[in-house]
């Protein structure tokens, strides 16, 4: 672990994605119950199929080590990926939300 | 065979997502909502991807990738790994909220 080449902008993508729902998209999103729960099934199949792509004995995925924090939970999956998915799925589901607005 | 385990993997995703499409007003029946929602995070994100890639922060197997690239290295995979995932959490979010909205009219 040198670079953190992948945990830096991981923890940059949050952010910016909270950032634009607090600071400039103010969607409520955050506020729905639905929203949570939709992540807890998200996060729940994130675990299988990132699971799959990233399991060590036969990667899909190949991560330089020095690269990443080196925390792999569950199965092999490199903490950032909840990070990135994080990012992600919210930063999608954010700029849905605020289609309903303007309809 | 091997070589297909990702584009595989994908496949799966929508398969199983595929049922969510009939609470509510659906995904795929407000595609330019789809379209609006993920195609701005989708290049963002590919734009990251290229630039890991580049700094080979992380590289993708060759023995499970079809061989396809786009440009300028991306794995054909991955850049449907971004569609296919948003519209997955997409159905989702849609299934849970008409679920939801659905108890909380009684």
């Amino acid at each position: 672990m040198t670079g953190l080449g992948y945990s830096l902008p991981a923890v940059l993508a949050v952010l910016t994605v909270c950032a634009l729902e607090l600071l400039v998209l103010h969607t409520g999103l955050f506020r729905r119950p639905a929203y949570w729960l939709s992540m807890l099934i998200v996060v729940g199949f994130q675990i299988l199929v990132d699971g799959w792509l990233t399991k060590l004995s036969a990667p899909i995925v190949i991560y330089d080590d020095r690269q990443i924090t080196g925390l792999r939970f569950p199965f092999d999956i490199p903490v950032e990926d909840f990070l990135f998915g994080f990012a992600l799925v919210t930063g999608v589901l954010l700029l849905w939300e605020r289609q309903r607005e303007r309809r | 065979m091997d070589r297909w385990q990702y584009l595989l993997v994908l496949a799966a995703c929508l398969a199983i997502t595929l049922p969510l499409e009939m609470f509510g007003d659906g995904v795929y029946r407000q595609a330019w909502r789809v379209v609006r929602a993920v195609l701005p995070v989708t290049a963002i994100f590919l734009l990251w991807d290229e630039v890991a890639i580049a700094a080979r922060v992380w590289t993708y197997n060759p023995a499970y990738v079809i061989g396809v690239n786009v440009p300028v290295r991306l794995p054909i995979e991955e850049v449907l790994f971004f569609v296919v995932i948003p519209v997955c959490a997409l159905l989702t979010y849609s299934a849970v909220s008409t679920i939801l909205g659905r108890f909380n009219r009684r």
